[in-house]
């Protein structure tokens, strides 16, 4: 009996310490430290209605930033997303605006859009073997080019008051993009976790030939997430139209870049086949409050900048680190 | 060598380029380098002054065309087996330049004008060589050189970079014959030749299997470093040369953390990307640096009648094309890129490669800013938007594959000219400027795309 106590104790500790030395775990830290150091040195940083506001920032990104991390667990990448939110906004406003589409439809035309152009990328992958990272940076000039061909860089602005309900205000105390993000964020991690087909995208990023000579359907889960990725972008870029009640086809213009830093600093690994969703709300969340909290400290927006980029390298460096020194 | 010398027919392309480049120099309107953009009205105003003789619309088709066939019999030397494929580049390089003669003779047409009694010994000798430049094609050659076939120009990615570019030159041309405007070319050549210089370093570490992506923020502080260099006092060489010390430092810095702490060069750039940036911005405040000495203009110079940018491009890429295919140091890249493993188990220290790959590629940064930085009276305090994808995509249009091992650094100079090529062109044929970037999306997918079906089939 005694013994059987000691042995559950011996394990919690176990699985406690492989937590804790997780690359989650470790971000973790980094970011109560960070929250600690944080509210110190500003009063205003922990209250309810700063945080919410800062969900309120940070969804967009973090929609993306879901299918972004099921991509890079696959080894691929997806740098058009930017563009993608870009072309969906404007088509947004074209489609209501200039072809006087009721402005419910144009919204669910603009996320059908999204998700084509998505399935495009993942096609062109796909089927014509095409690398990822190369598909991706010629449609982040395709995509971009269409929102600025078509919006000839005219924006479309007076939506009607309800429309601003996905951007600007809040249902049941949350702000509305938060909800949005909450249940995709869900729904996301039970399906990398529970589903067949999260194990699947672990499979591909693991060994790509070898998935598909096991007879996993590689094709068909790629280009379920690359559209998964692109309906994501669509559905940001009808919170950030919402947001800020105009269109133009500049949106989202290195929104790729903050999704992917946010994906990596959360532990998702750029060769594939590690990481998680719990990493990538970690990472986002790290990123959103240093931004906050060094803005309120009084910290210019460059430097927080150079903060981000320093944090990325470190927290992969001490992981890095921390693997090494548990796999000897 | 003796092989050449055995079939003469392969020596007629740089015969006939050379004897075509001479011809050039006795163009009444050659020494008036100006005249720019060309239209038939500023022309018949010119005729009436008596200042020149000759039509100068499209007139850049002569020196390209001759120049191309020069540097094709210059080819065969490397490989006498190369002697068919180098006449059916002649053939295009005679029907480039007789697309002037076209032009000329339409000119000539609509106008009714009398200047074709003016031209010269040089006009008519131009024409008789283009001429023979498409004819030689149908001399009969050796053995070594039949087994050659057509399908074999596309048989690398910059043979058919070169063939869109000649496609596009002359299509684009016939619609719009001001295109073919020496300045407009040279333009062409001058806008983009920062890009193609940076360009060089990125083959090199891509090919080593790695990424760059913190090159466009790298180029932006290093013009600021020359800028202020300059400003405070210091002399001028040192304010080109400090660039590309900063930039190695950088680079070995970014090599150091990849190599040896064994973080994604990804990842890495990525986070260089927003330190740069944000370093450039707090350091500068968003000032720009203005009131440089009349010397520091580097890209404004000109040395034998070329400005320096495009002197830096084709010197840099042919001594880093050479080096890359000769050197020790220039294979293990290759050895690196191709096959991490075996590079590890042949001898090769791949962490020594990385630091060589990295600080290579920061001084090739360093040199692009000192272009970027000389170009205008004003250095930006931001660093260009989206240079780092203009950087990555000439490369990957040139055919280096993005897995490692593969491709040339001539390839992604000839894409970085292509780009710009495309950027100018769809402005002369009134595409609107809006539905640029879109077209180019395109372009870029075909390239690549006919880069990846053409290595399915060399597996198959």
């Amino acid at each position: 009996m005694a013994l059987d106590t000691a042995k559950v104790e011996n394990t919690m500790a176990k699985r406690l310490r492989n937590l804790l030395f997780s690359q989650e775990g470790i971000l973790f830290i980094i970011l109560v430290l960070v929250i600690i150091v944080l509210s110190g040195r500003n009063a205003n940083f922990l209250s309810a209605s700063n945080l919410l506001n800062q969900g309120r920032l940070m969804s967009e990104v973090g929609l993306v930033a879901l299918p972004m991390t099921y991509i890079i667990i696959t080894a691929g990448i997806d740098l058009s997303v930017g563009s993608i939110l870009g072309l969906s906004a404007i088509l947004l406003g074209v489609f209501w605006k200039n072809l006087g589409v009721p402005l419910e439809l144009a919204i669910i035309l603009a996320l059908i859009v999204g998700t084509v152009a998505g399935y495009v990328n993942g096609l062109f992958i796909v089927r014509l073997n095409v690398p990822p990272l190369i598909m991706t940076l010629a449609t982040l000039a395709f995509y971009r080019g269409l929102a600025q061909g078509i919006s000839e860089a005219k924006s479309v602005t007076g939506y009607p008051e309800w429309f601003y309900i996905f951007g600007q205000k809040s249902v049941m105390g949350l702000p509305t993009q938060l909800w949005f993000f909450i249940i995709a964020t869900i729904i996301s991690i039970i399906i990398l976790r529970t589903t067949t087909l999260g194990r699947y995208l672990y499979a591909i990023g693991n060994n790509p030939v070898g998935a598909r000579f096991s007879g996993l359907p590689v094709a068909r889960t790629l280009l379920v997430i690359y559209s998964y990725s692109g309906f994501m972008a669509a559905l940001a870029a009808v919170i950030f139209v919402s947001r800020v009640t105009t269109t133009r086809s500049d949106m989202g213009t290195g929104l790729e870049l903050d999704v992917i830093a946010a994906v990596v600093l959360g532990g998702t690994s750029i060769f594939g086949g590690k990481g998680g969703i719990i990493g990538t709300l970690i990472g986002l969340v790290l990123i959103q409050l240093l931004k906050n909290g060094l803005a309120l400290s009084g910290v210019t927006s460059d430097a927080t900048t150079i903060v981000i980029g320093l944090v990325l390298i470190l927290a992969i460096l001490v992981n890095n680190f921390i693997q090494r020194r548990r796999d000897s | 060598m003796t092989k050449v010398f055995a079939n003469p027919v392969n020596l007629l392309p740089l015969i006939l380029g050379l004897l075509a480049l001479i011809s050039y120099q006795f163009l009444p309107f050659v020494n008036q380098p100006d005249l720019g953009a060309t239209t038939i009205s500023t022309l018949t105003a010119a005729r009436a002054n008596n200042e020149l003789g000759i039509s100068t619309n499209g007139i850049s088709l002569l020196p390209i065309g001759a120049f191309a066939a020069l540097l094709l019999g210059l080819w065969t030397f490397s490989n006498p087996q190369l002697g068919r494929a180098a006449s059916v580049f002649s053939l295009l390089a005679g029907l480039l330049m007789l697309e002037y003669f076209a032009l000329f003779f339409l000119d000539y047409l609509a106008q009714g004008a009398s200047f074709i009694g003016s031209m010269g010994l040089g006009f008519w000798l131009l024409l008789i060589l283009a001429l023979l430049l498409i004819f030689q094609v149908f001399l009969p050659r050796s053995k070594a050189g039949k087994e050659f076939q057509l399908r074999t120009l596309l048989a690398n990615q910059e043979s058919a970079i070169l063939m869109a570019l000649v496609f596009l030159i002359v299509s684009i041309g016939l619609a719009s014959p001001r295109f073919l405007a020496t300045r407009n070319i040279l333009d062409i050549l001058q806008g983009n030749a920062y890009i193609a210089v940076a360009a060089i370093g990125m083959t090199m570490v891509i090919i080593t299997g790695n990424i760059d992506i913190s090159v466009g923020s790298l180029i932006g502080l290093l013009a600021v470093v020359s800028g202020r260099m300059v400003v405070a006092g210091n002399p001028i060489w040192l304010s080109w040369l400090m660039p590309l010390l900063v930039g190695a430092l950088v680079g070995a810095l970014i090599g150091f953390i990849v190599a040896y702490l064994k973080v994604p060069s990804i990842v890495v750039t990525l986070g260089f990307l927003s330190i740069l940036k944000g370093g450039l911005i707090i350091w500068t405040n968003g000032e720009r640096v203005t009131n440089m000495p009349d010397g520091f203009y580097l890209a404004q110079m000109k040395f034998f009648g070329i400005s320096t940018p495009i002197l830096f491009m084709i010197i840099l890429t042919i001594l880093a094309a050479i080096w890359m295919r000769f050197s020790p140091m220039g294979r293990s890249f290759y050895a690196l890129g191709g096959n991490a493993e075996a590079a590890r188990l042949s001898g090769f220290s791949e962490n020594l490669i990385l630091m060589q790959v990295f600080i290579l590629n920061g001084i090739f940064a360093g040199i692009a800013a000192v272009l970027y930085a000389t170009q205008l009276r004003v250095i930006q305090a931001t660093p260009p938007p989206g240079l780092e994808l203009a950087v990555i995509t000439a490369v990957v249009v040139g055919g280096v594959s993005i897995l490692g091992g593969k491709g040339t650094i001539i390839g992604a100079t000839l894409a970085a000219i292509l780009l710009n090529t495309i950027r100018s062109g769809m402005v002369f044929i009134n595409v609107s400027p809006f539905w640029i970037l879109a077209v180019q999306g395109i372009l870029i997918l075909v390239t690549v795309l006919i880069d990846l079906i053409r290595r399915q089939r060399q597996l198959i």
